[in-house]
C-alpha cells in the first residue's frame, strides 16, 4: 500500500491525537474534583488575585518584530536561490551574495534604533 | 440488484486490517522512527537530564525507581495522570485542553520526514526540511494561545516572551542551514544525509553549526535562554495553569521537541546515520541524537539565564550576521571547487 506523502503527514498527527487524547480524558475521569474558591484563582505565588490578568503589557520588542517581517520572507526565498546556487552562473550568484552584503547596512540601522530605550 | 458495492466478507475485512496493521509504514509510524521511539525516546531524555544535572551538581538524582532510576519517568507521569485536573475560574478551559493536544501534536510531526535509518523514515518527503521549519514555526501561536487562554499574569507574560525568542530566532535558524541547502541543492533529509557519507557537515559549516546550535537551544527554551520559563520571576512561565494531564502532555511535548531537534541537528551537520557499519545505522543515529541532547542538558548545567535585551540583539546583531556570513564561506567553498565532495 502506498500512501501520498501529505497523506501519511495527516495519518501521522491523527494517530498522535489517538495517543494524546485518550491521556487526557483517562486524567479527567481519574483525577480527584473539587472546587473552592482560592483553588479556582490563578495562581500569583499564594496571593490572592490583583486586577486583570488581560491587561496591556508594554511591547518592549516591537522593533524587533518588524525587522522579523522583513527577514522572515527573504530568508525564506534565499532558501529557492540555495537550491539552485550550483545551476546558475557566477555573476548572478555574485549578485545574491552583494544583494545580503546591501542588506547589512539596513540591518545595522535598525538594531541601532531598537537598541535606543527610550524610543521602546 | 447487483449491490453497488460489494459487501466484504467477514474474511477479507479482517486481511485487509491485519494487512494494514502489518505494513511496513504502519510500524513505522506506531514503532521504530514513530510514537514508540518518540515516547521512549522523550521519556528517557527526561531521566537523562536529571540524571546529568544532578552528576553537575554533585547530587545523585533519581536513584530508587529501577535501576539508576531510570522508571522515574514512568513514576512522574503515573502520578501525573491521577492528578487532579485544576484549571483556574475564569481560564478558557477548552483552550488550555486542546493546547496541550495541539502541542504534542506539533511535537511529533518534524519527525515525519527525518531519518533514522536508510529507509528508516516515514514519508521521505522532497521539501523535508521546509515542513520541519514550517511545523516549527507554528509553536509560537500555540504557546501565547495557553498563556492567554490561562487568564493569568504569569502566563500571559511566558507567553509573550515564548513568542518573541521563537519568533527572533527563527531567522538565524533558517539561514544558518541556507549553507547545507546550497551545497547539497536539494531539501530532502534523506539525501542530505546521503551527501554526508564522505565529510560531515559540521566540518565546512562549523560557522552554521554554532548558530544553528545557539537557535535551537532558544527555540527549545532551554537554560541560556529560558526566559519563558524563568522559575525565579514567572513561576512555569506559559504552563504555571496546566496542571495533571495537561501538563504531563505540555512538559512530554516540550521533551519531544528537545528529542526530535536533537534529531534534526545530527541529520543535518552530524552525518545522520552514517559511521562504521559494524553498528546498525538506527543506533548510529540514536547514539549521535542523545551526544546532542546530552550537550544541552551540561550547557543547562553550566550557564546562567541571560537578559531579555541581550538575548534578543544576539539574534538580530550577531546570530544573523554569523548566519549570513556562513552563506558567503559556503559561496566561497563551492566557487573553489570544493562542493563536488557533497554533492548527492
Amino acid at each position: 500500500m502506498a500512501f501520498d506523502v501529505w497523506s501519511l503527514v495527516v495519518i501521522f498527527e491523527f494517530l498522535a491525537f489517538l495517543v494524546t487524547f485518550p491521556l487526557l480524558v483517562f486524567g479527567w475521569l481519574m483525577g480527584a474534583k473539587g472546587r473552592n474558591a482560592i483553588r479556582d484563582g490563578p495562581f500569583e505565588s499564594g496571593q490572592p488575585r490583583m486586577g486583570e490578568a488581560r491587561q496591556r503589557y508594554m511591547m518592549q520588542y516591537y522593533p524587533y518584530l518588524i525587522m522579523f517581517v522583513a527577514f522572515d520572507i527573504i530568508s525564506m526565498f534565499l532558501f529557492t536561490w540555495g537550491l539552485a546556487f550550483s545551476v546558475l552562473p557566477f555573476t548572478d550568484n555574485l549578485l545574491f551574495i552583494v544583494f545580503l552584503i546591501v542588506l547589512v547596512a539596513p540591518l545595522g540601522y535598525a538594531l541601532h534604533l531598537s537598541g535606543r530605550r527610550e524610543l521602546w | 440488484m447487483n449491490g453497488l458495492i460489494a459487501i466484504p466478507t467477514l474474511q477479507e475485512l479482517l486481511n485487509y486490517i491485519v494487512g494494514i496493521l502489518t505494513s511496513r509504514t504502519f510500524l513505522e509510524m506506531i514503532i521504530f522512527p514513530g510514537f514508540l521511539n518518540i515516547m521512549l525516546g522523550a521519556a528517557f531524555l527526561v531521566w537523562l537530564e536529571r540524571k546529568l544535572i544532578a552528576r553537575v551538581q554533585l547530587r545523585i538524582g533519581p536513584l530508587y525507581a529501577g535501576m539508576w532510576g531510570i522508571l522515574q519517568p514512568v513514576a512522574d507521569g503515573v502520578k501525573l495522570l491521577f492528578k487532579e485536573m485544576i484549571f483556574p475560574e475564569l481560564a478558557d478551559k477548552k483552550v488550555l485542553i486542546l493546547g496541550a493536544l495541539a502541542l504534542m501534536m506539533l511535537a511529533v510531526a518534524p519527525v515525519v520526514p527525518i531519518p533514522f535509518g536508510e529507509g528508516f523514515v516515514i514519508a521521505d518527503m522532497n521539501i523535508g526540511l521546509l515542513y520541519v521549519f514550517a511545523v516549527i514555526s507554528l509553536f509560537p501561536t500555540v504557546i501565547l494561545l495557553i498563556g492567554w487562554g490561562s487568564n493569568s499574569k504569569y502566563s500571559l507574560l511566558g507567553g509573550l516572551r515564548s513568542m518573541f525568542q521563537q519568533v527572533a530566532y527563527e531567522v538565524p535558524m533558517w539561514l544558518s542551514v541556507l549553507g547545507i541547502v546550497m551545497l547539497t541543492g536539494t531539501l530532502n533529509l534523506t539525501e542530505i544525509v546521503k551527501a554526508q557519507q564522505k565529510v560531515w557537515f559540521i566540518v565546512p559549516e562549523v560557522l552554521g553549526f554554532a548558530v544553528f546550535f545557539t537557535a535551537i537551544l532558544a527555540e527549545l527554551e532551554r537554560i541560556p535562554f529560558d526566559l519563558p520559563e524563568a522559575e525565579t520571576e514567572l513561576v512555569m512561565g506559559w504552563m504555571t495553569e496546566l496542571s495533571g494531564v495537561a501538563f504531563m502532555v505540555g512538559f512530554l511535548a516540550m521533551y519531544t521537541k528537545v528529542y526530535v531537534m536533537s534529531a534534526l541537528m545530527t541529520a543535518l551537520f552530524l552525518g545522520g546515520w552514517s559511521g562504521p557499519s559494524v553498528i546498525p545505522q538506527p543506533v548510529w543515529f540514536l547514539a549521535k541524537t542523545f551526544l546532542v541532547a546530552s550537550v544541552m542538558v551540561i550547557i543547562r548545567g553550566t550557564f546562567p539565564r541571560v537578559r531579555v535585551d541581550i538575548l534578543l540583539k544576539a539574534a538580530w546583531g550577531r546570530l544573523l550576521l554569523l548566519a549570513l556570513a556562513n552563506v558567503f564561506v559556503t559561496a566561497g567553498l563551492i566557487w573553489l571547487g570544493l562542493g563536488g565532495i557533497w554533492k548527492v
